[in-house]
This record gives C-alpha cells, sequence and structure tokens, in this order.
C-alpha cells in the first residue's frame, strides 16, 4: 500500500461526490472540465487507497489471529 | 420434711442425709443457664464449676466425656452455656452437684441480640453504607486469602477459583479462625495483606459453624480494620444464613468460599468466548462498512463523468465539427454561387464579344495598332485583318470608294 493519503476518506469522498455533480450539472468550461475530472479521479483513488487499506487491515487481523490459533 | 426431732431425740446422720438425698432426687432434670467456671477433664468423666452470670453463686457438675464432646460448641473455662441437669446429692461427703446430661452453647438468644446492639450501632457510624463499597478488580493482579490452614475453606477457594481462571495468582496468609484470639490473627493478616501492593482484592474465608463460632467475624476491631481498608475485601464466612457483621462491613458478601471463589475471579472460557464472539462482530461490521463504502465509490466512478471522462471532449468536439462542418458548407455555397456568377458574366461576355460575328464571315480591318477602320480613306498600308480564328496581314494594293449616295459628292 502506499502511503497514507494526506486527506480523510469521507473528506475525499465527499469532494468526489461534490466535483461529479458539478461534472454532471455542466456549465464550466472545457479546462474547468478537465481539471474536474482530474480532480475526481484523483479523489477517487485517495477513496480507493483508504478502503483498499482497511481491508488490508482487516485482512492482516484475521491472519495474525489464526496464525495465533494454530 | 417431716422430721420429728428434738435435742432428746435427734436423727441420726444417715437419716437426715438419706432425706435430703430424696428430696433432692425428686426434684427431676432443669435446665439451667450458667458460665463455666473451671472445667476438670479425667478419663471417662468431667468435673465442673458452674457460676451463675450475675450472683457469686456457683455449684458443681459432673458429666460424662461424651456429653462434652456432643457440644456444638467448645465448652471452656468462661463459656456460657444451657445444660440439661438433674441434681443429685452425693451422701458420702454430703455434696450436692448436677448431674448433667446435654450443654449446648449459651445464649444464643443473648449473643445475637448483643451482635444486634452492635449492628445497629456501627450502622449508625455509617460503616456499612453502600457508597463505602469498593467495586472489585475485574481481573485481579493479586487475590489475598485469609483461611484457616489446611482448611476446606481454602480448599475451596483455590479450587474453585483456579477452575475458572488458572492463573488465578493468591497469596495465602493463614490465621487461627476460631476462638477468642481468632479476631485479633485476622485483622493481623487482613492488615498485612492491605498492605501489600501486589494485593488488589482481600478474602476472609472461614466454613460454617455456631453463633459462637463466628463470633469472632463479628468482632467490633474486625469490622473497623476491614473498613479502613483500601483493598476491597470479599468476607466468605459459614454458610447462606450466617451473617456475622463481617459481611456488612465487606465491599461484597459472598455466601461461601466457594462462592467467593466465583466472585472474585472471571470464568476464563466464557470471557475468551465473549471477547471471540466480540472480535467477530466488530469484524463484520467494519467489513459491512468497507464493503458498503467500496459500493457508494463505485457507483460514482460508474458514472460517466468519470467513467468515460473522453464524453466531456466528445461533447465539444461535435460542437466543433458540427461547427466546421456548417462553415465548409457554407463556404461550400458560397464558392458554387460565385462560380455560377462567373459563369453568366462569362456568357454575358461572350455574347457581347464579336467572335460569333467573325464565324458568320465578317472581318475586322485594323491599324497596326489596333485602331478599327472604319474608311477607306484612313486605310493604311498595312492593314491587320481579324478573323474568326486569327488575324491576317495585309498590304493595301488599291483603294475604291463606294460611289457617293450623296449627290453632293
Amino acid at each position: 500500500m502506499s502511503e497514507t493519503p494526506e486527506i480523510s476518506y469521507e473528506q475525499a469522498r465527499d469532494e468526489l461526490i461534490a466535483t461529479v455533480q458539478r461534472l454532471e450539472t455542466g456549465g464550466t468550461t472545457l479546462e474547468e472540465s478537465l481539471a474536474l475530472w482530474e480532480r475526481g479521479e484523483a479523489l477517487a483513488k485517495i477513496c480507493q487507497t483508504w478502503l483498499d487499506g482497511a481491508r488490508q487491515r482487516l485482512d492482516a487481523a484475521v491472519q495474525a489471529e489464526t496464525g495465533s490459533e494454530d | 420434711m417431716a422430721l420429728d426431732t428434738s435435742a432428746d431425740s435427734p436423727a441420726p446422720l444417715r437419716t437426715i442425709s438419706q432425706a435430703v438425698g430424696e428430696y433432692i432426687g425428686r426434684l427431676g432434670a432443669v435446665w439451667v443457664e450458667a458460665e463455666i467456671a473451671q472445667l476438670n477433664r479425667r478419663p471417662g468423666m468431667c468435673f465442673l464449676t458452674l457460676r451463675d452470670l450475675e450472683a457469686k453463686i456457683s455449684m458443681g457438675a459432673k458429666c460424662h466425656v461424651s456429653v462434652l464432646d456432643a457440644c456444638a460448641a467448645p465448652v471452656t473455662p468462661g463459656a456460657r452455656v444451657v445444660v440439661h441437669a438433674k441434681p443429685t446429692f452425693y451422701g458420702p461427703n454430703g455434696s450436692l452437684s448436677l448431674d448433667v446430661r446435654e450443654i449446648r452453647p449459651a445464649g444464643e438468644g443473648e449473643l445475637l441480640a448483643q451482635l444486634e446492639r452492635r449492628k445497629q450501632l456501627l450502622a449508625a457510624e455509617g460503616l456499612f453504607e453502600p457508597r463505602w463499597k469498593k467495586p472489585l478488580p475485574v481481573l485481579p493482579q493479586g487475590i489475598g486469602l485469609v483461611t484457616g490452614r489446611e482448611s476446606a475453606a481454602e480448599r475451596d477457594v483455590l479450587e474453585n477459583a483456579r477452575l475458572r481462571w488458572p492463573a488465578a495468582p493468591f497469596h495465602v496468609r493463614h490465621a487461627l479462625m476460631q476462638g477468642s484470639e481468632s479476631a485479633r490473627a485476622v485483622i493481623a493478616a487482613v492488615q498485612a495483606l492491605d498492605a501489600e501492593p501486589a494485593v488488589d482484592v482481600i478474602v476472609v474465608a472461614r466454613g460454617g459453624g455456631s453463633v459462637e463460632d463466628l463470633l469472632p467475624f463479628s468482632d467490633e476491631a474486625l469490622v473497623r480494620a476491614v473498613f479502613a481498608c483500601t483493598t476491597p475485601v470479599v468476607s466468605a464466612i459459614g454458610h447462606e444464613p450466617d451473617t456475622p457483621l463481617l459481611d456488612l462491613v465487606a465491599d461484597l458478601r459472598a455466601s461461601t468460599p466457594t462462592d467467593a471463589a466465583k466472585r472474585i475471579v472471571p470464568d476464563a472460557a466464557a470471557e475468551l468466548e465473549a471477547i471471540a464472539s466480540v472480535r467477530q462482530r466488530t469484524r463484520h461490521a467494519l467489513l459491512r462498512l468497507v464493503e458498503r463504502e467500496q459500493h457508494g465509490l463505485d457507483a460514482i466512478r460508474s458514472r460517466p463523468a468519470l467513467a468515460r471522462p473522453a464524453t466531456l471532449v466528445d461533447a465539444q468536439l461535435e460542437l466543433v465539427l458540427t461547427a466546421r462542418d456548417r462553415s465548409r458548407r457554407a463556404l461550400d455555397q458560397r464558392l458554387s454561387r460565385a462560380h455560377d456568377e462567373v459563369g453568366h458574366h462569362l456568357a454575358r461576355v461572350r455574347g457581347l464579344s464579336p467572335l460569333a460575328t467573325l464565324q458568320r464571315g465578317y472581318a475586322v480591318a485594323q491599324a497596326a495598332d489596333g485602331t478599327v477602320l472604319t474608311s477607306v480613306h484612313d486605310a493604311p498600308d498595312e492593314i491587320h485583318v481579324r478573323l474568326a480564328d486569327g488575324h491576317l496581314v495585309t498590304r493595301r494594293t488599291a483603294v475604291h470608294p463606294d460611289p457617293q449616295e450623296n449627290p453632293d459628292e
């Protein structure tokens, strides 16, 4: 897993939703749209990083436990 | 006693002795409350001196040792007893004694009343109030145990505690758990354990017994010592119905030593199971949370704005292409209209040109400088003749003016 993102999962998720809504609403210049889309991609990646990390930690905990029980 | 005697006719001593003996013999057995003043145990028989509880009155008594041993409480000098005895007169030395058939620990009623008074006094001081009760540690780091050496109570506490929590750390202090010295010994043990930093709960355990046996555990000094303890104290004295004052001042009252064992240590197996179940539940909850968020994220990412960012450009591209096509079409139309105009003008130009006339056989005569000749009089030597498909250069050899139509000429 890469380093921990500097913003929290909830921050990233909420901003991502807002970004997509702005994209869908339209009314932005092409350059703005592209910037919004790039931001959206980056936010989605951050969210995924958080979720992957959470799942990994869960898996690690389960494995550590089954390992100690053996 | 209608013995008719006078100075002249005395009765012999044996008669008197016999009469007294008969009289006393008719008294029958009575219940007597007294204190043991002396006790002299011989093989088979025991000789006692009973003393009244208040008056300075004593009387000898005797009984078979089995009667002594059958008593629920130990019969010792100073003990209060209730005896079932028959007064008997011993002729050979004229002594009166009580033939004891049964001994009971005495003054249970009085003892209980005394305990009740002490209880009320201590309660009035607030020693038993719930607000002083200290909570027991969930998992004790050190369990102080005050009990009799090799007693059943000790075994009950140790075995039952270790059944539940095999690593239960005990600090055992043996003390005399019965008799007048008992309270002081228990106080010393409790205080020593209270001072021990490793001990975070103290159990005072003793098996069942008579009210008198349990008297040390209602001792005021012991009650105050336990009250002063900073370590929580569990009392486990006797059986369920026994309630010495220690039970009231203790932070927890266990009904029996076995019950104390259950109260001071958690059941390891049950605790582990509970922990495993809680861990399982938290893990599931977390997993569900992650899954829910993942679904949300997937949903957002699958929306066209993110999933197919090309649409952003596509929309703009379409606008651009449409505009380009429109501009091309517009230019196209403009060009073809211009073309048509040009053709039209050409036709007009062609219509106006003399070429068609030339093709019909006419010719245009011109001077070398291009001046069109309209009169034979103006004709130079060299004449250019334009025909439909080119021009000739000719030389003037003759001039024939037309005859004058005008008679003036």
